[in-house]
């Protein structure tokens, strides 16, 4: 599983540790979510999200006795039962699902990762039917695999993966501002939905530039040992 | 003449489909028009308030007037004024939003929005389109159309909203065939994830369905343990009431 240099084995306690980061990106960016959601929606995603992943970080106090699946799983679960509207089912079923591919296993690497954030974006789209363009979460969540998986096959380690990746769904995240809505309550706009910043893919970029840290971090204590 | 009431209106649409504003350049091309008439359209439009040029880019967009029009047309629509009282203590009873539809093509136009009353902020559906597949209020209403609208309907296209969007036309008309046994049709997540709808159709004084009104909120509320019968019960006797007042007659009520 560690092939490369700096891609040792991860385990629940990262999972763990990425969830608490993207918290607190949420905690910090709850009002810009919530201002963005106000221009096209109910203007409540900030406080839901920070709900939910505050409820979710209790909920999962450490990561003793849990495999990285399980943690996911449960994150998941509880953003889908606290978090309201579209943003819950979306966000939090496509946590479980990731950690269901993760499966039972106490370690994963950068490429069973892959496979589990597809199977989040499998839910997502299923559960959604968005397409990239319909300005949602898919515009940053797309983008930002393809880039993962480009860096990983180039040779890259998780945390220049999650780079790339971050970069991929920031710039998703801005490609959703001139498309007009075409899913959701945002697509009842019609035209007056061009122009804003979809939330759902402003949160998703959240996803990622916290697994960008969380594996920046792990890398340099890593590194550190002898 | 007739021919540039048509292009005229082309060019309405054409801006009421695209924002931010167009130039002269683009709306011709959009169009299919030479610059020239699409100059001349949009100056006789100009002066009477319906497109306004934008003095910095120089750009078109809708004017002013368009939005009494808008307004026009709200008012002068029947069931949507009548439904007003109705729809506001719907919206008490029950506390949730409450949606006033009709049949336009084969989506249904939103004429009437009550907030959930609440406080929190909502979005105005005034004028929004819903495909009549995917929300109770096209399926109340074409339940209650008459068979050949209806199969037209359904061989129309049936887009997919979400995951739970039904598009089987038979999966449909067996829904609408238990919507017109129950008088009441629901939406579970098909428009919106998360959304649910509970809608009755309101009839007028030639017995069809002219529209439906409904009440439209969370999944979890709406629909925990099955559409709720309180809800169901203030929707069903609201619409009842709203017929009366739209000329249902007698008729209707005892073939029901």
């Amino acid at each position: 599983m560690a092939g490369r240099d700096g891609d040792a084995p991860l385990d629940a306690a990262f999972v763990l540790e990425w969830i608490r980061e993207l918290a607190g990106q949420i905690r910090e960016q709850r009002d810009y979510l919530t201002q963005l959601d106000a221009a096209i929606g109910d203007a409540d995603h900030g406080i839901n999200m920070d709900r939910g992943f505050t409820e979710a970080i209790s909920a999962v106090p450490h990561a003793e006795g849990r495999s990285p699946g399980d943690v996911l799983q449960a994150v998941g679960r509880t953003i889908i039962n606290t978090v309201g509207g579209a943003a819950g089912p979306l966000f939090g079923g496509g946590l479980r699902s990731a950690g269901k591919r993760l499966g039972e296993q106490a370690y994963f690497d950068a490429e069973d990762l892959l496979a589990a954030m597809r199977a989040g974006l499998e839910s997502i789209q299923g559960l959604g039917a968005a397409a990239v363009g319909d300005k949602t979460i898919v515009d940053a969540y797309v983008p930002a695999l393809e880039a993962f998986e480009r860096e990983l096959r180039a040779g890259g380690d998780l945390a220049s993966a999650a780079a790339r990746a971050r970069e991929a769904a920031e710039e998703g995240m801005r490609s959703t501002i001139p498309l007009q809505a075409r899913k959701g309550r945002a697509s009842y706009l019609g035209p007056r939905s061009v122009g804003h910043q979809d939330p759902g893919a402003t949160s998703t970029a959240l996803l990622f530039a916290a697994l960008e840290r969380t594996a920046r971090a792990r890398l340099a204590v890593t590194e550190e040992r002898p | 003449m007739i021919q540039s009431v048509r292009r005229a209106a082309l060019i309405l649409k054409e801006l009421a489909s695209e924002a931010p504003r167009l130039g002269v350049t683009e709306l011709a091309e959009r169009v299919g028009l030479a610059k020239a008439t699409v100059y001349g359209l949009l100056r006789a439009l100009e002066s009477e308030d319906l497109v306004e040029r934008d003095p910095a880019s120089g750009k078109y967009g809708l004017g002013p007037a368009v939005l009494q029009f808008g307004n026009a047309f709200l008012d002068n629509h029947e069931l949507r004024s009548r439904s007003l009282l109705w729809a506001d203590s719907l919206a008490t009873r029950v506390m949730e939003a409450v949606r006033v539809g009709v049949l336009n093509g084969p989506n249904v136009l939103i004429v009437h929005h009550v907030f959930r009353p609440d406080d929190s902020v909502q979005i105005l559906e005034v004028g929004a389109s819903i495909p009549w597949h995917a929300c109770a209020l096209g399926k109340a209403i074409v339940a209650y159309a008459d068979p050949s609208h209806r199969s037209e309907l359904l061989r129309g296209e049936l887009v997919r909203l979400t995951g739970r969007t039904v598009t089987d036309p038979a999966a449909i008309e067996l829904a609408l065939e238990r919507v017109s046994r129950d008088g009441i049709a629901v939406e579970d997540q098909e428009a919106i994830i998360g959304e649910a709808e509970i809608a009755a159709p309101v009839f007028g004084n030639l017995g069809t369905a002219v529209g439906a009104i409904s009440v439209a909120g969370p999944v979890d509320r709406l629909l925990k343990d099955g559409p709720s019968p309180r809800t169901v019960a203030a929707v069903r006797e609201t619409a009842r009431g709203l017929s009366r007042d739209m000329g249902a007659g007698r008729l209707r009520a005892r073939a029901r």
